[in-house]
């Protein structure tokens, strides 16, 4: 049943993404939990000529050798890729049923624009570009969200800040 | 996307995110983020489009710049498949601004 579930998804990603009145029907019968408290608030400190940047996408971009993200939970796969910004061009993979990624296929900066960030560093708007870069799939629900804020997330965060990234980009699919 | 961008913001590091769907965007409240009306699967544009994902990038950092109340969410006046990405002036270099 799993393979027609995920051919049924797919079919509905294709069909969203070619007729936006369907996309608005789907995304009006989906409501996310509102976040409650603070909304976390760390400025800039540099001007963006002197910072590194780095981008999380989740749109479930992966090398090919990496394990493709769960597409058979319904709650979606909260783990995440570490994606190399030097190969992952040339040896990219997309899992992910819920959105309809054959333009990402023929240009992945549509999602992960690395290439247009390498033009940005080398003309000196941006101050570095970071080696490392992060994938998720989005679509996660019901008890993986818990994980995701609790585990992945907060790791994905850590690493960036091993690695004195200054900015973070995050492109949604 | 958001609560991962709460994650990262949290964490000390600055944070922009592009929002395909407003209304979620609005709900998760990620710190700061700019808005495109765009089909999904293309938050920078259209395949080799490279006036327009740029566009997008320097939007993205002069929100990141600009944005000085946490949750703000800007509208990007790109309209899909009709704005003429040869009118867009790039800024030279991004301001330090929001202090």
């Amino acid at each position: 049943m799993s393979a027609w579930n995920r051919l049924k998804n797919r079919l509905i990603a294709m069909l969203a993404t070619r007729h936006p009145a369907l996309a608005e029907r789907l995304v009006a019968g989906y409501h996310p939990e509102p976040s409650a408290g603070a909304i976390p608030w760390a400025p800039p400190g540099k001007p963006l000529g002197a910072c590194k940047v780095a981008v999380v996408t989740t749109a479930g971009v992966h090398h090919a050798g990496q394990q493709p993200f769960d597409m058979v939970d319904r709650n979606g796969d909260p783990s995440f890729r570490e994606l190399d910004g030097v190969t992952i061009g040339s040896d990219f993979r997309i899992t992910h049923d819920y959105y309809d990624h054959g333009d990402a296929e023929r240009d992945l900066n549509i999602v992960l624009p690395l290439q247009r960030l390498e033009e940005l560093r080398r003309e000196g708007i941006i101050g570095g570009l970071a080696r490392f870069h992060y994938s998720f799939m989005g679509h996660i629900s019901g008890p993986h969200l818990a994980t995701l804020t609790g585990k992945h997330a907060p790791e994905v965060a850590d690493r960036l800040r091993g690695a004195d990234v200054d900015l973070v980009l995050l492109t949604p699919a | 996307m958001g609560l991962i961008q709460r994650a990262i913001e949290k964490a000390g590091i600055p944070t922009i995110g592009i929002s395909i769907v407003r209304q979620y965007t609005e709900q998760v409240r990620p710190p700061r983020s700019v808005y495109l009306h765009w089909p999904f699967g293309h938050p920078l544009g259209e395949p080799g489009n490279v006036r327009q994902q740029r566009a997008v990038l320097f939007e993205a950092f002069k929100a990141l710049y600009t944005i000085s109340t946490p949750g703000e969410i800007v509208d990007l006046s790109f309209s899909w498949r009709r704005f003429d990405y040869t009118n867009y002036r790039e800024p030279k270099k991004i301001p330090f601004g929001g202090e």
